[in-house]
């Protein structure tokens, strides 16, 4: 197999644009081929398009053609969509890898997109109602705030999480995105702005939620060996990891410990031939307040149960223990289903070419990770990417 | 030069909540083959299935055992009185078919030695406490497909 790396990214500005999907998807791959000098959409030989609902936030199936058709790219070796519903972007990064590596082609487009707003917000709410079993689990009104709630109530009771403690994740998450001009919320927010916010489902005030967002991004990849020809500062992908367990909530391996990111970490690391104290930057996927905490856990960084604590002493800040999140997170930029993988990867590149606001550069940062969930965090997903070739 | 030609038409007319919208599953023998799942539900009783050859009980209903593919399963009762595990409240996102409802709690209710999810009736959240015991309690639509739920205890 063949070692890749990415050598461009492009993505729009996120939050709720007056821009349907097909004019997100032109807006991000113009930002993708004019951030490189030497690559047009006609090298484009494989193209994934990370896409989670199409089909219901816009009405409109076989999205990948019709991408290719918008971004100029005639795919001749590989074209699909790939759907794992948050986790979108990053199972388009995975393929698109394997494809690059495989030697099925020689330079792929990894793609993310999500069109979320819409007329009728309880319609796009009806969406994300189906992502868990709709017969068994969504039909009782289990949408992704609900499922993370219970989660929270859970490890409150269980290990003495507290509300302050995950406001913490949000005030960190939303600090680091004033510094990202394509975040969705560019704002501070504090403690008591996060406890007082509306509740959306107790625990869970808003601001303890991940927004509903548009945005789009794509990134190219082709094989490490020709990557210094289109970039000095390639972004190297070193390792990855996935585990799924289960799908209804019956069958999932435990509601307060992510026994599939255990999984997956334990892969990543592997495969990486990484530990995790190799780990400069984390984006990880705070799709709430109660995530992040629970991906600490996972990732080991501090012991089952002290998530809160963890945050509570800086350790997830810059300068902590690991930097988690300096982009801003989803709390802080937004969730574009699809998207939001990709927005993570062109990022990450960004820190290592130094290219990042000051205030939330992560100094001498080496190696990266960026993790998603997906479903009632039956699904995880990791890439760990690094600033030199392997 | 001919004046370009406008002219009204009828779009979409007033659309009905599709199928496809519609939370509730196809409940008659036509549509599946868990029918008696919804016909046990109507005589009040919650079930599921068991494994004859691996005796593994599964949630949701199945027709095949995915642990060793054995199509040969019972039905089995899981009893009428479950244990709250976790609950919330829906109080801003419900989906459509469920804005009326809003607010309405949300349970994870340990019942029949299964853990399952399901709405909470007749009771407010800060009514209701971790551990508490809940009661089955079916609900039936205009068309006659039924669902359950829970209710607290007397």
């Amino acid at each position: 197999m063949r070692k890749v790396a990415i050598v461009a990214g492009g993505a729009t500005r996120c939050g709720k644009r007056e821009a349907s999907w097909r004019e997100l998807v032109q807006e991000a791959g113009k930002n993708l081929f004019e951030s490189v000098d030497n690559i047009s959409p006609k090298d484009i030989e494989a193209l994934l398009v990370g896409a989670a609902q199409p089909e219901r936030f816009t009405f409109q199936v076989h999205v990948a053609p019709m991408a290719a058709e918008y971004l100029g790219i005639t795919p001749t070796k590989v074209l699909a969509t790939t759907e794992l519903m948050c986790a979108s972007g990053q199972a388009a990064i995975r393929y698109a890898w394997a494809c690059v590596a495989s030697g099925m082609a020689d330079m792929a487009v990894a793609f993310g997109v999500e069109k979320m707003f819409m007329k009728d917000m309880a319609e796009a709410q009806t969406n994300m109602t189906c992502v868990l079993d709709r017969e068994w689990d969504g039909i009782n009104g289990l949408s992704a705030p609900p499922f993370f709630a219970m989660t929270a109530q859970r490890h409150m009771l269980e290990y003495g999480t507290t509300k302050e403690q995950m406001a913490l994740v949000s005030v960190k998450n939303h600090h680091y995105s004033t510094m990202n001009p394509i975040a969705q919320f560019q704002k501070e927010v504090a403690v008591e702005k996060v406890l007082s916010s509306p509740m959306v489902a107790p625990p869970l005030n808003l601001f303890d939620c991940s927004g509903i967002t548009d945005g789009a991004a794509g990134v190219i990849l082709v094989p490490a060996e020709e990557a210094k020809k289109y970039t000095d500062t390639p972004l190297y992908l070193l390792g990855s990891g996935q585990a799924s367990i289960g799908n209804v909530v019956n069958n999932l391996a435990s509601i307060t410990e992510w026994v599939p990111l255990r999984l997956a970490v334990e892969e990543t690391l592997r495969t990486a031939k990484i530990t995790i104290d190799d780990i400069d930057i984390a984006e990880l996927h705070d799709c709430f307040t109660i995530s992040e905490i629970m991906e600490y856990e996972a990732f080991g960084w501090c012991a089952k149960g002290k998530g809160g604590a963890f945050i509570e002493e800086g350790e997830s800040h810059i300068g902590g223990r690991v930097a988690v999140n300096p982009r801003g997170g989803l709390l802080g930029c937004g969730h574009p289903l699809g998207a939001t993988a990709v927005l993570q990867a062109i990022d990450v590149m960004q820190q290592f070419r130094g290219e990042v606001p000051k205030g939330r550069l992560v100094k001498d940062a080496d190696i990266a990770v960026t993790q998603n969930l997906s479903g009632a965090a039956n699904v995880h997903s990791i890439i760990a990417y690094s600033r030199n070739p392997t | 030069m001919r004046k370009t030609k406008f002219q009204k038409i009828d779009g979409t007319e007033e659309i009905k909540l599709p199928q496809m919208l519609d939370f509730y599953p196809l409940e008659d023998e036509e549509n599946t083959r868990i029918s008696l799942f919804f016909k046990n539900l109507g005589e009040g009783r919650l079930t599921t299935t068991r494994c004859k050859s691996c005796e593994r009980l599964l949630w949701p209903p199945r027709i095949i055992c995915p642990e060793c593919l054995s199509d040969e399963l019972d039905w089995v009762d899981l009893g009428s009185e479950g244990e709250l595990y976790a609950f919330t409240e829906m109080r801003l996102g419900a989906p459509l078919g469920f804005v009326e409802d809003v607010p309405f709690c949300i349970g994870m209710v340990k019942i029949g030695g299964l853990l399952i999810s399901a709405r909470i009736d007749d009771a407010k959240y800060e009514d209701l406490n971790i551990g508490d015991k809940v009661r089955l309690k079916i609900v039936e639509l205009k068309d006659g497909r039924v669902f359950y739920r829970f209710a607290p205890s007397e």
